[in-house]
């Protein structure tokens, strides 16, 4: 075991970007179970969440120098890419294929049926300020940030302007800002 | 447009989460890096993220730590760039080489600072070690030097004793008060002539005479027919051995004179000790 390191962003960063196999184990130790959690959020399935988080280390260890620490902090690219590698996963064939013959509108209503209701997910994380906001802002944060859909795809299943859409999930993240707090 | 309507609109939350579109994106980052309100804005709402992230977190199962850290290890150096194929390459052997050089690199400094102390600590213990062999060496010198007077004494002790043992050798004493008309200096003095009566060989012994002043030095002579004929030279380095003098076929009379140093053709000085053969 020996001593706890700790590392400031920067330093870690550094480490990170020279393949250091220590700041990475840092790295897993302090962030594996907040990014685990955002994957579970995504993808609902705790085998295929497990496969997710080595993908995301794995761009993560890949895409270091794509990292600009004046863009935003470390853990926000990081999360970044463990939501659109889950995504990605959702998407991949084994979701595709057990619902090859759905539209994306019957897609749409089995979200909202099964995933946005399912317990135990809706407990942690962003999913659980969501429960605060209203319906029709829920389904719109639930397509946009956890399906991973277009304003213009989310106004074309919605049956909504795309203005509006822009307006509302506009609106859901202040609110969600607001519950963060 | 208002720096806190922007803030407020919500494109801040819409991009760190990755809702917003490539344009606003774009926009964004302009915006952070222009206004320290927008940036100040974006960095709350991340680390609330964060916090918020880390507080709902769910642990993985265990056994996935080793698996995923086992890949990372695995995983060679990412081409960064890709648009041209040859600059492509550079970056895996630059960085290929570094890796492995770092360790080359870090063993060599280690390896020339243990050297560089080794080295400080033989040259201390070899000058130590060179102190100590001339200290030795000097000791040795002495010692041999001693030996060597030690032999001689010895020899010449043995060839006293051979002398005085001897019996064909003849024994001459001479002494102050047989000076005629009280004339030695000190008439206490006693000296021992030894005569080989076969080879002639004369051997003088001092018994006891006074320590010469500098710049004189006794003399042995053979009286022969009333001339003195000179015997040698007296050493008074030699104690009281028996120190060989010349060849004396004949005489009648010893004496010892105390002369110049290295002697005279005929005695000169005053007569210390005389002796009748």
């Amino acid at each position: 075991m020996g001593i706890t390191l700790t590392y400031t962003e920067q330093e870690l960063v550094s480490l990170l970007r020279n393949r250091d196999n220590k700041a990475y184990a840092y790295l897993y130790d302090n962030y594996a179970s907040a990014l685990y959690s955002i994957v579970l959020q995504i993808v609902n399935d705790a085998e295929l969440a497990n496969d997710v988080l080595q993908e995301v280390f794995v761009n993560i260890w890949r895409r270091m120098e794509q990292y600009d620490m004046s863009k935003g902090r470390l853990f926000t690219w990081m999360m970044n890419i463990a939501r659109n590698a889950a995504i990605d996963t959702l998407r991949s064939k084994g979701y595709q294929n057990s619902r090859k013959n759905q539209s994306i509108q019957e897609n749409v209503d089995t979200i909202r049926v099964t995933d946005v209701l399912q317990p135990g997910v809706d407990t942690i994380g962003l999913r659980k300020v969501l429960e605060k906001l209203k319906a029709e802002q829920r389904v719109l944060i639930e397509l946009a940030y956890f399906k991973g859909y277009t304003h213009e795809e989310i106004a074309e299943l919605e049956k909504l302007p795309l203005g509006t859409v822009k307006t509302r999930i506009r609106n859901a993240l202040v609110q969600l800002r607001e519950y963060l707090k | 447009m208002n720096i806190q309507e922007y803030i407020s609109s919500g494109i801040v939350e819409s991009c760190v989460l990755g809702l917003a579109g490539e344009a606003e994106r774009v926009e964004f980052e302009q915006m952070c890096a222009l206004h320290t309100e927008v940036r100040a804005a974006r960095d709350a709402f991340e680390l609330s993220i964060e916090q918020q992230a880390l507080a709902g977190a769910v642990a993985p199962p265990v056994p996935l730590r080793e698996t995923i850290l086992q890949q990372l290890a695995a995983e060679t150096v990412p081409e960064t760039i890709r648009s041209a194929p040859v600059v492509q390459m550079r970056p895996i052997r630059r960085s290929a080489v570094p890796v492995t050089m770092r360790y080359v690199a870090a063993a060599a400094v280690i390896l020339l600072a243990g050297s560089a102390l080794l080295n400080i600590y033989y040259f201390n213990k070899y000058r130590d070690y060179n102190q100590r062999y001339d200290q030795l060496l000097a000791l040795q010198t002495q010692l041999a030097k001693n030996n060597n007077a030690m032999q001689t004494r010895m020899s010449n002790y043995e060839q006293t004793i051979r002398g005085l043992t001897n019996p064909y050798m003849a024994r001459v004493t001479m002494e102050g008060k047989d000076v005629p008309d009280n004339g030695s200096p000190d008439p206490g003095s006693v000296a021992t002539v030894l005569w080989d009566t076969r080879t002639k060989d004369v051997y003088l012994m001092v018994n006891n005479l006074p320590m010469p002043e500098t710049g004189k030095q006794y003399q042995l002579w053979a009286i022969v027919d009333n001339q003195p004929v000179d015997a040698g030279m007296l050493d008074m380095s030699h104690g009281h051995m028996m120190v060989k003098m010349k060849n004396i076929p004949r005489a009648q009379l010893f004496a010892i004179t105390l002369e110049q140093q290295g002697g005279s053709v005929s005695p000169k000085g005053p007569m210390y000790v005389m002796g009748k053969v």
